[in-house]
């Protein structure tokens, strides 16, 4: 009986929620790439990309004298985004890029994810490519814990029952058994 | 038949195994369920719940012939079968909180609270847990027949429950005698018949075990009596 109000408690206390965090400080991995020789770009990230959840890429340009046009965040058996800059109004500092967390939908490992720099200069295009290593993560189904949790509890309760009567038989045969001065009831 | 106990145990335990091989290996997660997993909690939780009417129903029958003909057999009965109702009560009720949770989502207390088939089920089992508590004291004749009184209760209880999914509030889905039999998946029902039938032989097993307890506990106070 007094199994029932921790289970209570147990199916309270699992009904949280946790939220994204989209600053760059919760972003375990970082890399360095450089634009021209002459500007560092720092970009963090989580090397992992967990199914169902969005996944952000934050990068932010240390001094140096120009940004490329664009940048461009592919997978490379996946989705893309560009990010376009106006190279003529402001030089862009910092930024942010999201993929949908539905991007994928089977777990897989070592992705190859490019960082394409690009400007049109008047030579034509000038490009440079870095690549990240990116493991997509199938989480398992929430539901799981209250599947199991219930078969738990469910097993634990008839297992103890079997084991309470059983226990209880064979100390009344044995009772019996020495009143009578007999051997233990077959069970 | 020598043995037909044992037999019956075995028999309920390979069909369980087996009931647990269909819904955790065989079927995969099912569709139109927000929680495609849990809902294998089904195989088991619907038997056994099941199995508690069925515990609870032979407890009013005891009581009701030991009303009638003060039948020694049909108080034990009674006594027995409420001890199993309330064990298959525990499971149906447990697996179908979490399976609820999983399921529905929002505050457990509640929906035990809101839903008549959750509350009356919650109330029926706590009605036989007073039962079971009352029996423990020494079996006077007074105390076996408020006892039986107690257990006849259960004649409005176990319907009340059993049909409140039908007739009142409630949430939680009707099969039996619906359309919705007829449309349940050949995987489904056949995992759910041979859960229902474990379940039965475990049950079977259990209650004459539980029985012959019964009998030798009444035959060693009967031998301190005599004694006495």
């Amino acid at each position: 009986m007094r199994f029932f109000p921790y289970l209570l408690v147990v199916l309270l206390v699992t009904g949280n929620a946790s939220a994204e965090c989209r600053d760059k400080e919760c972003m375990p991995n970082q890399y360095t790439a450089e634009w021209e020789n002459t500007t560092d770009w720092i970009f963090h990230y989580d090397s992992i990309f967990t199914i169902g959840d969005n996944w952000f890429i934050i990068f932010e340009r240390l001094e140096g004298p120009s940004n490329p046009d664009s940048i461009t965040f592919e997978f490379a058996k996946g989705p893309s985004k560009i990010t376009d800059f106006d190279n003529n109004v402001t030089k862009v500092n910092s930024g942010s890029i999201s993929f949908s967390g539905s991007s994928f939908i089977e777990e897989s490992f070592h992705n190859v994810f490019y960082i394409n720099f690009t400007r049109n200069g008047e030579d034509g295009e000038i490009f440079s490519s870095y690549e990240l290593e990116i493991q997509i993560n199938k989480p398992p189904a929430e539901d799981l814990v209250f599947l199991w949790g219930g078969m738990t509890v469910f097993w634990l309760s008839i297992g103890l029952y079997v084991l309470y009567i059983s226990s209880k038989f064979h100390e009344l045969s044995d009772k019996i058994g020495v009143e009578n001065n007999e051997p233990r009831e077959k069970n | 038949m020598r043995y037909a106990r044992e037999y019956c145990g075995v028999i309920g335990f390979i069909l369980v195994l087996f009931t647990l091989y269909i819904s955790l290996i065989q079927t995969g997660p099912a569709k139109f369920f927000t929680a495609p997993n849990a809902q294998k909690l089904f195989y088991f939780h619907v038997p056994s719940g099941l199995i508690t009417y069925l515990a609870f129903m032979m407890v009013v029958g005891g009581s009701a012939f030991y009303l009638y003909n003060r039948s020694d057999y049909a108080d034990k009965l009674s006594k027995c079968s409420a001890e199993l109702g309330l064990v298959f009560g525990f499971m149906s009720l447990a697996s179908g909180t979490f399976w609820m949770k999983a399921e529905w989502g929002g505050d457990i207390f509640s929906r035990f609270l809101t839903d008549m088939r959750l509350a009356t089920t919650l109330a029926m089992w706590i009605l036989y847990i007073a039962y079971v508590v009352y029996r423990r004291q020494p079996e006077t004749f007074t105390v076996k027949k408020n006892a039986a009184i107690l257990g006849l209760s259960g004649m409005v209880m176990v319907p009340l429950s059993y049909l409140s999914s039908r007739f009142l509030r409630s949430h939680h889905p009707v099969i039996v005698g619906t359309e919705d039999q007829g449309s349940l998946d050949p995987s489904l029902r056949f995992g759910l018949y041979m859960g229902l039938f474990g379940f039965l032989f475990l049950y079977v097993f259990l209650f004459s075990t539980r029985m012959k307890i019964e009998d030798m506990e009444r035959r060693i106070l009967k031998t301190k009596m005599e004694e006495i």
